[in-house]
């Protein structure tokens, strides 16, 4: 795994749950409880895209939610990174090929991330938000390449 | 008298001088500008990220969700409808209507007044 060294700030992230079936959700509530407590990384769950980094997807995506998310994922400042938790969001999991589902989630939004699973261990869960971190630490430094 | 001296204007209450006024300007321009440059480059206008998080709700139109001074008679205007409807109907704006309304009552006024003798 590669260092973290550009992204000198804390990580927030935002939680969308898209008809999820709300284990993936607790999984990662279980990711912020004091067993895991990944609070202490500074990853912290906020409550606005417009101030997070990177975007946490649950759940299969009816067809009504999909502009919300599409919205959402506008809302976020870049360098942004887009992480799927949970079987739903990857391949549309128990829910695939349903007559209301828009999803899976890379049909609608870009994806950075899979986190597959029925729900995910909160540990597969950090692991995604790290590699999110770091995928954010790439486009961070191209924005800078930009900026120069 | 210094070139300064002659530009400065003195009152019983301060003084005011272009020349320390211009050299403010420079030094707010310059705060300014410094703020600005630390700002997220990659901030894209006339996006939904300038709009405010509304759940991912469509942001409406100003005009719709907000609460009108009308708004606050809402109750009294509801209970009242009956009444409302009529006077809204004669209510036409047209001012030849109330010329009209006003020659009308009049000469009822008129004849009730005078009529009577
Ligand atoms: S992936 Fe499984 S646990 Fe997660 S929301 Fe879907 S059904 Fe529930």
């Amino acid at each position: 795994m590669g260092k973290l060294t550009n992204f000198k700030r804390s990580l927030w992230v935002f939680h969308a749950s898209g008809g999820s079936c709300n284990a993936c959700d607790i999984e990662i509530i279980a990711a912020l409880t004091p067993r895991y407590d990944v609070e202490r990384f500074g990853i912290k769950l906020v409550g606005s895209p417009r101030h997070a980094d990177v975007l946490l997807v649950t759940g299969a995506i009816p067809r009504d939610f999909a502009d919300k998310l599409r919205r959402i994922y506008e809302q976020m400042p870049d360098p942004k990174a887009v992480v799927v938790i949970g079987n739903c969001g990857t391949s549309g999991g128990v829910f695939y090929d349903s007559y209301n589902i828009a999803g899976p989630i890379d049909e609608i939004i870009p994806v950075d991330v899979y986190v597959p699973g029925c729900p995910p261990r909160p540990e597969a869960i950090i692991d995604g938000v790290v590699k999110a971190w770091l995928k954010i630490e790439k486009l961070e430094k191209e924005l800078e390449g930009k900026k120069e | 008298m210094t070139w300064i001296e002659s530009l400065t204007l003195n009152s019983p209450s301060g003084f005011w001088n272009p020349i320390v006024w211009l050299v403010f300007l420079v030094i707010f321009a310059i705060i300014g500008y410094l703020i600005y440059s630390r700002g997220n480059r990659s901030y894209k206008p006339n996006t939904d990220q300038v709009k405010p998080f509304l759940s991912g709700n469509k942001v409406e139109d100003v005009e719709e969700i907000r609460v009108r001074a009308g708004d606050i008679y809402w109750g009294f205007i509801e209970a009242l409808k009956g009444y409302y409807d009529v006077l809204m109907r004669m209510h036409t704006g047209d001012v030849r209507d109330y010329i009209l309304w006003y020659l009308g009552l009049g000469a009822i006024i008129l004849f009730i007044l005078v009529g009577g003798v």
